[in-house]
């Protein structure tokens, strides 16, 4: 599951972004944390900001909800400016990657805290916090206090927390984060069925790759306080834009050349890595001579012990390591002249273990228009 | 040759294992440094006063038997329960305690909760000057409180002189300069431990409750006191304990109608020299502290827990 929109409201020119990040800055000192960002993002969208740590992602965030003010830029919600509304006016709420639950409160005393700060009657209080507490299936647990939940539990407990006022805007810092791999995943699946049903725009912050791939309707990639692509999770996988979105996401074979023109195969491109010219089907617009790339996704590197019979796009190595991962296992390949590349290849066979090993010559290749040309 | 090992029985052994040991030092400690003075002054409260060195009869009487008689006497107890004034004594005491623990809170609190949120490199010498009076004598800085609130003091000399007030105030012994003396005196026993407290509190928490629309004011009642509470206690009980029984502040700045117990009881010591009855009052007091200690302890186990 990469997509969970069918509709792709961004491409559409007549829809109206619903949360609008315009020209945003954010100084600490002579620090720039955010650089003259601009975003839109749409009605019950899954947005994921993925970066580095360091990249201004969680700044980003901070300054949706209101905690850090912006030194130049504003932001609108729903045609509403809020760039000057102080964090508890602003029809938005957040789930702290520590989850912030109060300690002091029960887990229903916590779900009831933003609707009691509304001035809701105590018979609507108590609907909403059942509703939420069903929603995130702890209904048992109401009377607990932060202390004697697990870590999944509080998760759940914030997010139902947030979501009791029924914000315009989500935010969530690193929600999996600090949760095991397994139930990282089933929780995953479970954000993203809540998102549907409740129709909520989510805004989440994550150095966790895949799951922002997993989650995600869109991704902003981050590095230094600006966004370097912003595409579909499949668009930021396979079409990246440069080499530091395509070494960021998944694990990529970079090969670096000079574009030598363009021919029935393809993008000529004349690397070390390979002793005839290697080709990729996506166009290259730039002039002939310059330097350019070509990334290449482990899975799409097919590793073989016979000669490919194809006429191009074929390097000879020898296997130095290999990781088996159960359903998939990767193979690390030294070239003739010592760069080492990584390919992926599904253990169809129960004991393809044996079929490729240690010292093994191989032959390495791709169809041209698996790789990915990249300019910077 | 023939090495003999020493033969140590092995209950021995087993009691002076090296844990025990060290668990056994605090307890060494109370025993010599409290429970025997505790024990001797017990044993003089059921004592009489004479005319002798030291001035209160034995306890133990040997006779012509050869065990001993007892002698007690509750005479002193009986004499603090007949007149009022001791009664009129521990009351006074109590409520000034409450009265300036309350005050030491309200001022602690701000004070402890301004140098928490204080950018980190401030915090460590705001920290220092809250203890920098603690570097003087005691008796010096109470001392130095008459300079300022006698009737031709500091206080008073800038009030007149920048026209605030004509006549001077009359501060000094009063209970209000007894007041003053113990919040100004006692503040940094409140400050250390709600410090320690906010420094540690989650502003995330804070973030939180704001997020979920709480105004600051309130979240500070509904979140930031709440989870201080701890500190809160801890303070409170390191003030009022104290002030209780305290003895130089009301005698150096209260005036003759400020009464609290720890006058009395120098009163009985030294003027009247009537041990038993000073010894009296000194156990009473203990008695009435010891719940306050109880809920102390209490409160500081759940802390650690």
């Amino acid at each position: 599951m990469t997509e969970t929109t069918t509709t792709e409201p961004w491409l559409d020119s007549n829809q109206k972004p619903y949360i609008q990040i315009e020209n945003v800055t954010k100084k600490f000192g002579d620090f720039t944390a955010i650089d003259n960002l601009s975003l839109d993002i749409y009605k019950n969208e899954f947005f994921s900001l993925l970066g580095p740590s360091g990249c201004g992602k969680t700044t980003l965030l901070r300054m949706l909800a209101g905690f850090e003010r912006f030194t130049e830029g504003r932001v609108l919600v729903d045609g509403e400016d809020i760039s000057e509304i102080p964090p508890h006016l602003r029809p938005i709420n957040m789930m702290f990657q520590s989850y912030a639950l109060f300690p002091h409160m029960t887990v229903e005393k916590n779900i009831a805290f933003g609707l009691k700060q509304d001035k809701l009657p105590a018979k609507a209080i108590t609907q909403r916090v059942e509703e939420m507490l069903e929603l995130v299936e702890l209904t048992d647990f109401a009377k607990r206090k932060p202390s004697q939940l697990s870590g999944g539990q509080s998760q759940r407990v914030a997010l139902a927390r947030c979501l009791a006022k029924q914000p315009k805007l989500l935010l969530l810092d690193e929600p999996l984060g600090s949760l095991d791999k397994r139930l990282r995943e089933q929780t995953q699946f479970e954000l993203m069925d809540i998102q549907e049903k409740l129709e909520v725009t989510f805004v989440i912050v994550t150095h966790d790759q895949e799951e922002a791939m997993t989650v995600s309707s869109r991704i902003g990639v981050m590095d230094s306080g600006k966004l370097i692509q912003v595409a579909t999770p499949t668009q930021i996988y396979e079409a990246p834009i440069n080499r530091e979105v395509a070494d960021f996401i998944g694990d990529v074979n970079i090969f670096k050349g000079v574009y030598k023109g363009q021919d029935e195969k393809g993008t000529q491109l004349l690397s070390e890595d390979s002793k005839s010219i290697i080709y990729a089907t996506q166009k290259a617009d730039v002039p002939v001579g310059n330097k350019i790339w070509f990334a290449l996704r482990p899975e799409k590197l097919e590793i073989t012990k016979k000669l490919p019979e194809v006429d191009c796009n074929i390097l000879k190595g020898k296997i130095e390591d290999i990781g088996y991962g159960g359903s998939f296992s990767t193979y690390h390949v030294k070239l003739e002249n010592g760069r080492q590349l990584t390919a992926i290849r599904a253990n169809h066979e129960r004991t393809a273990e044996h079929y490729l090993t240690w010292g093994d010559e191989v032959y390495l290749h791709w169809v041209p228009h698996s790789a990915v040309v990249l300019l910077s | 040759m023939n090495i003999k090992e020493i033969q140590i029985p092995t209950f021995l052994k087993r009691i002076f294992n090296g844990r025990n040991t060290v668990i056994s030092m605090p307890y060494l400690w109370l025993l010599f440094l409290f429970l025997f003075p505790f024990i001797i002054v017990l044993k003089i409260s059921f004592a009489q006063p004479i005319l002798a060195m030291p001035p209160y009869t034995d306890l133990l009487k040997w006779g012509e038997s050869w065990w001993p008689t007892i002698q007690a006497s509750f005479d002193s107890y009986l004499f603090i329960f007949s007149d009022s004034l001791y009664i009129r004594a521990y009351l006074s005491s109590l409520k000034i305690a409450l009265i300036s623990t309350v005050l030491t809170l309200i001022i602690g609190y701000a004070i402890a909760y301004s140098v928490a949120r204080a950018p980190t490199r401030w915090r460590g010498i705001l920290l220092m000057i809250v203890i920098l009076p603690f570097w003087t004598s005691f008796l010096i800085r109470v001392y130095a409180w008459i300079g300022i609130l006698k009737t031709k003091g500091l206080l008073n000399l800038a009030l007149i002189s920048l026209g605030i007030i004509d006549k001077p105030l009359i501060i000094m012994n009063t209970d209000l300069a007894v007041y003053i003396g113990i919040v100004y005196s006692y503040l940094p026993f409140m400050i250390l431990p709600l410090y320690a407290n906010l420094e540690k509190m989650d502003m995330n928490l804070l973030e939180a409750a704001a997020d979920l629309g709480c105004r600051p004011f309130k979240t500070f009642w509904t979140v930031t006191i709440p989870l201080s509470l701890p500190g809160i206690l801890a303070g409170c009980f390191l003030v009022f304990i104290p002030v209780v029984g305290e003895f130089v502040i009301p005698d150096l700045l209260g005036g003759t109608r400020t009464l609290m117990i720890g006058k009395v009881l120098w009163g009985e010591f030294f003027y009247n020299r009537d041990w038993p009855v000073a010894s009296a009052v000194a156990i009473i007091l203990l008695a009435l502290l010891v719940v306050p200690i109880m809920f102390y302890q209490k409160s500081q186990e759940k802390a650690i827990s």
